[in-house]
């Protein structure tokens, strides 16, 4: 795409986003309020040499993807939360064959069918842990259309630096506004891009790992003789269905997360360095969170806003590091608001819900912090 | 068997340790040189052993169909140079 | 060396031996199997370093770890989309599917008829045993009327798949059938199939006697592969009746379409890029 502002809504924005930072291959299944992606995508990617393909459902979307990634490409899938709830066994897939991909969640209301057309944040904790097993993934979630587009950068380079799927949420409120958006210059994005670690050797032991516990990746057709599987595997990538292999392997898949989480965070925090009251908020919600805390500040109260952007693995330094009253202002019956209460060591912590359909109002969530 | 002799023309050799006694090998032998052993390999299978007997026309003829019929990857048929 | 001989040596390099023997019980079929799709492979000359073995879950989906070939073990059912995305990244690649009948037409059946319908480049091994081995023999999506399983203690209800007819009905160019019996014939169609272009599908009637023969007397590898034998009639041009598979009795096998030059995804995806490029 050239250099220069576009109008974009965020699904087209997270396409190009995704585009921008060499995504090739993109395999999905429509779902409401994603669709809007494959369709950029099937638009976009043949005119790049890319590949779009339209699955017969989400469970053979990412089955694509992590195919296709064993083969180099920067691969991608979207989807909402019901599509979500299939791919999850081989999100679990993605992790043990340390496979990178993206996938992306536009949050509906939940749960089931719930509100296809309206925002939900329902599905945070399904993102941490909708696979079965002890693992780590990575989390990411913009909360404006130029930072659909930028972020995705991170998904890619994160995904493929630590071979490991990244879900990347946005919402329905994001995913059909539209906003500004500036493409920068096509030399300046390509330098931002991180490709993987490939093996110096061939064959290769495609899981053993480099000081920083992730392996370099061979890719098919090049003579290593990859044997990748979902059973508990060995470094050559064979199975070893043994108590002490399990525990070399699944501690490894969950430490070369934790060993680069200070990485991987990112948050924006929001006239938090004097405030008594913090809001924890992020993706859309976080656009009522700011306008409340800017009405707060013109009346003198001391309130801010901590915005999670990387929700997985979660950024608890931040947390700890305030002595504030938290409020974590999010669109669910309470999900990270009981992450926020493991780390606020001491601190009050008060829950302001809303089941989705809608963001909160600026007022709602002032009367929610004791007025302004 | 008829009474044209038949002509030794391979060896078959069994890798008894991936062997598990099917003895699909002795059956389909078609010269029948193939017969099961009461040795026993280290899982506890008894292998096929290779047992020609010219005077009975009992010998391998390198037709190859008990390497094509192991489900073991345990056999191989060295024809004679 | 006699060409059986390189053919025989051939396999062994096709094989990651250091991981024989192998996890199939005694007689299983799913190692003949595997053995003739690896001549086939080496008959066709295909560089090793372009083959891409994919399976699921299963006691097939063990295949996928003897290869010594690029190879993925993945999830139950999902084989064919996982080859579908490397074949459509890399259509250069040869990528072949061998997985088991519960595997690729009950959990993945889904994958398999649209996989079929949109005509994928990749060779569908599919291996028939009439059972789920693996979990200790339920019922499957194969089972024949009337047989005998941990799940169908009174006889099967159900009524199986005609898988052959499923695949033409799908329009896959290629679709065969023979048992473990038939060693020659499977190898010359595997070689076949491998030369031929779009889905490709290879139903191979297989013997389970630990845990499907023994509940329908055929206790022992060998009386199952009797029972194939003394059972199976070759007919190209069977009819969906014929091509049925009724519990205990003819198995009709052979080459029931050959359909050359139908355009596959992949090229019908190039004719996708060169229009988005004129259009740009």
């Amino acid at each position: 795409m050239k250099s220069g502002y576009y109008f974009w809504s965020g699904d087209i924005a997270a396409a190009e986003g995704a585009i921008a930072a060499g995504c090739r291959f993109y395999a999905g299944y429509p779902i409401t309020p994603s669709s809007e992606i494959a369709e950029r995508m099937a638009l976009r990617l043949p005119q790049i040499g890319g590949k779009f393909i339209q699955m017969e459902d989400e469970i053979g979307s990412i089955a694509a993807i992590i195919g296709a990634s064993w083969t180099g490409e920067r691969a991608m899938t979207a989807t909402s939360g019901p599509g979500i709830s299939l791919m999850n066994e081989n999100i679990g897939l993605a992790i043990m064959m340390e496979a990178p991909i993206v996938v992306v969640n536009a949050m509906r209301g939940d749960p089931s069918t719930g509100l296809p057309t309206l925002i939900g944040q329902g599905d945070l904790m399904q993102a941490r842990y909708g696979s079965h097993g002890s693992y780590e993934i990575i989390v990411l979630y913009p909360n404006s259309i130029q930072e659909t587009f930028d972020l995705m950068m991170d998904a890619f380079n994160m995904a493929e630096k630590y071979r490991v799927p990244v879900m990347y949420l946005i919402d329905a409120l994001l995913a059909h506004m539209f906003e500004r958006v500036y493409v920068p210059p096509e030399e300046e994005i390509e330098r931002k891009i991180i490709r993987r670690k490939v093996p110096n050797k061939v064959p290769s032991r495609p899981f053993e790992p480099d000081d920083d516990l992730v392996p370099p990746m061979p890719l098919i057709g090049q003579g290593h003789k990859i044997h990748a599987t979902g059973l508990t595997h060995d470094e050559r990538g064979y199975p070893n269905l043994t108590p002490k292999a399990q525990e070399k392997l699944v501690r490894r898949l969950n430490e070369k997360i934790i060993k680069h989480e200070r990485e991987i965070w990112k948050v924006e925090e929001y006239k938090t360095e004097d405030a008594d009251k913090i809001i924890v908020s992020f993706g859309g919600e976080s656009r009522a969170v700011r306008n409340a805390v800017n009405s707060a500040r013109k009346n003198g109260k001391k309130v801010g806003m901590l915005r999670l952007i990387t929700l997985w693995p979660f950024p608890h330094e931040f947390i700890k590091k305030y002595t504030a009253d938290f409020y974590v202002a999010e669109l669910n019956y309470g999900q990270m608001y009981h992450k926020v209460r493991e780390y606020a060591d001491g601190n009050n912590v008060k829950l302001i819900a809303k089941m989705g359909g809608e963001i909160h109002t600026p007022n709602e969530i002032l009367k929610e912090i004791g007025g302004v | 068997m008829s009474d044209k002799k038949l002509k030794k023309k391979g060896n078959v050799k069994i890798d008894i340790e991936r062997c598990k006694g099917c003895w699909y090998c002795v059956n389909y032998c078609p010269t029948k040189v193939l017969m099961v052993s009461d040795e026993l390999n280290s899982k506890g299978y008894h292998p096929p052993k290779f047992i020609e007997n010219p005077e009975e026309n009992k010998v391998c003829i390198a037709c190859h169909l008990c390497e094509l019929y192991c489900p073991d990857f345990a056999i191989f048929v060295e024809e004679l140079k | 060396m006699s060409l059986m001989e390189d053919l025989r040596y051939g396999v062994e390099d096709l094989l990651r031996t250091e991981r024989l023997p192998h996890v199939w019980c005694p007689g299983c079929g799913i190692g003949i199997t595997l053995n003739a799709f690896l001549r086939a492979v080496l008959r066709r000359k295909i560089d090793p370093n372009k083959l891409v073995v994919v399976s699921g879950i299963g006691c097939t989906g063990r295949a996928a770890g003897y290869v010594n070939v690029d190879s993925f073990h993945t999830t139950h059912g999902r084989a064919i989309p996982f080859a579908i995305g490397i074949k459509f990244a890399r259509p250069e690649l040869t990528v072949v599917v061998f997985s088991g009948d519960g595997d690729l037409f009950a959990i993945g059946g889904n994958h398999f008829v649209n996989a079929a319908r949109r005509n994928h480049s990749i060779l569908v091994i599919a291996v028939n045993n009439f059972t789920y081995g693996m979990t200790g023999g339920q019922h499957g999506p194969t089972t024949p009327t009337g047989a005998y399983t941990t799940t169908t203690p009174y006889g099967n209800p159900d009524r199986p798949f005609n898988i052959p007819h499923l695949a033409i009905s799908l329009g896959a160019p290629y679709v065969a059938r023979w048992t473990t019996y038939h060693v020659n014939q499977l190898q010359n169609s595997i070689y076949k199939a491998l030369g031929m272009k779009g889905f490709r599908l290879i139903e191979v009637i297989s013997q389970c006697p630990t845990v499907y023969g023994r509940r329908n007397s055929m206790r022992t590898p060998l009386s199952m592969m009797e029972y194939f034998e003394k059972n199976s009639i070759v007919k190209n041009d069977a009819s969906f009746e014929e091509m049925e598979l009724k519990y205990n009795e003819k198995i009709v096998v052979g080459e029931f379409r050959v359909a050359k030059d139908i355009p596959t995804y992949e090229e019908r995806y190039d004719e996708v890029i060169r229009r988005a490029k004129n259009a740009d």
